[in-house]
């Protein structure tokens, strides 16, 4: 049915449009987890000092500065949709399904934004050896597209209980570790010069993987919310 | 009542065989007495957890809240065998590598399957309404599953590991001392009807509890 995978297709574009323009009006997300990173990046450069000999160090701190940063504000989109009681209505205009890849497109972005700032002011601050831009934007590419998938559904469960942000990042670790660890040892390759072709593999297979599920799973999620 | 004591009996047995009757591996010495208990443990981790996983799923499809009752039960008892295998893993590398922990990927994976438990009680732990406990909780234990065949089969195979799969089994398939194979086997099946005994007892609590909320729901009601 060309029609209605076309008005699903807008569907989708019209969710990601409106979560663009609602973070834009007050940025309060985007703000937040910038500041988280700048700030957690100081804190973490003023404490170990330039590490320009240990690829290893460097990977696991850029990547932990990173979640730290995403883990802060990704769950927010679906927050903000049961604080203001707009779910309902936007589940009246919309399948699970757009709504749900509407999100993961605008977390996908946030998550773009955030690396946008943070990895090059961590290459500077760190006093990182330069990498090798393919695999690196690679990794954090196939990375955040795994992240986003996996924190997006908890995002969309946790919205629907109690103690909602305190919740958020205990509950979305073990689904984000594997990736986390693969991100790590693929960052980690790029600047030692190993080749990171298993991580990749690794990212893009979980990454498919989460997203074939959790697009199987959101019709569940919304029921009486 | 027979069958419980049977299987009591059974493996309070094959545990003394495992002392008295099987042999030594030669590089591990006395520890490879944890072998019967360590590999089991852990085999029944992942069992749990796939278990806890099925129901979630057919509680998705049949809305019928006695699968959310085993998948609850199966993630509480996965936890518990999931201590045993890491504590006991983690004893025996201090034995052989002197260190307890020192994120060998199998022991990587073991502890982020024990973050997986943990989260999805939390997660229910912070929804009050049956059902709605039961539907979020089965999502996430659908989606967390996605990680279980990574951290089993991928992660193992691609990177170094000092596990000793190689000493106890070196060519990829069953191929131990007969006598180290028959107290294995025994203890494996042992390990897997006692998961299940469990599972029974702990499904049969939470029916209990479930009743008790509904007739304290309707007291309230009235």
């Amino acid at each position: 049915m060309p029609a209605s995978r076309s008005s699903s297709k807008r569907a989708v574009w019209a969710i990601l449009r409106k979560e663009c323009r609602s973070e834009w009006r007050t940025r309060y997300g985007l703000n937040a987890a910038l500041l988280f990173a700048v700030t957690s990046l100081a804190a973490v450069s003023f404490a170990v000092g330039r590490m320009s000999d240990r690829p290893d160090v460097l990977a696991a701190l850029l990547w932990v500065v990173l979640l730290f940063a995403a883990l802060a504000s990704l769950a927010h989109t679906f927050v903000r949709e049961t604080e203001g009681h707009t779910m309902v209505l936007m589940r009246l205009v919309a399948s699970p399904t757009a709504i749900a890849l509407g999100k993961l497109l605008f977390n996908l972005l946030f998550l773009i934004s955030i690396e946008a700032v943070t990895v090059p002011l961590f290459l500077i601050l760190m006093g990182a050896p330069p990498p090798r831009w393919g695999p690196l934007l690679a990794v954090l590419g196939l990375g955040s597209l795994a992240l986003g998938a996996g924190s997006t559904v908890v995002a969309a469960i946790i919205a629907q209980t109690r103690g909602r942000g305190a919740l958020f990042a205990g509950v979305s670790f073990p689904v984000l570790l594997p990736i986390l660890a693969a991100a790590v040892s693929g960052t980690r390759a790029q600047w030692t010069g190993a080749p990171v072709g298993a991580e990749l593999r690794l990212l893009a297979a979980y990454a498919v993987a989460l997203l074939a599920v959790s697009l199987l799973l959101y019709d569940h999620l919304w029921e009486d919310a | 009542m027979i069958a419980r004591t049977l299987l009591l009996v059974w493996i309070a047995g094959w545990i003394v065989a495992a002392f008295l009757w099987a042999p030594l591996v030669p590089v591990l010495g006395e520890t490879t007495r944890v072998l019967y208990f360590h590999i089991p443990a852990a085999w029944v981790t992942v069992l749990a957890l796939a278990w806890s996983m099925i129901h979630s799923l057919l509680y998705l499809k049949r809305r019928n809240l006695e699968h959310d009752h085993h998948a609850a039960a199966a993630a509480e008892i996965g936890l518990l065998f999931c201590v045993v295998a890491t504590v006991s893993g983690a004893m025996w590398a201090k034995a052989m590598w002197g260190a307890y922990w020192n994120w060998d990927p199998r022991e990587t994976s073991i502890f982020f399957l024990l973050l997986i438990y943990v989260a999805y009680l939390a997660l229910r732990s912070a929804i009050d309404q049956p059902e709605r406990r039961a539907r979020l909780a089965a999502v996430y234990s659908a989606m967390a599953f996605v990680s279980v065949p990574f951290l089993i089969f991928v992660v193992p195979r691609i990177y170094f590991s000092l596990h000793p799969d190689p000493l106890i089994n070196p060519r990829g398939k069953v191929d131990m001392d007969p006598r180290i194979r028959v107290v294995f086997f025994a203890l494996l099946a042992g390990f897997t009807m006692l998961f299940f005994w469990v599972q029974s007892l702990r499904v049969r609590v939470a029916r209990v509890e479930h009743r008790l909320e509904e007739r304290r729901g309707s007291a309230h009601e009235r």
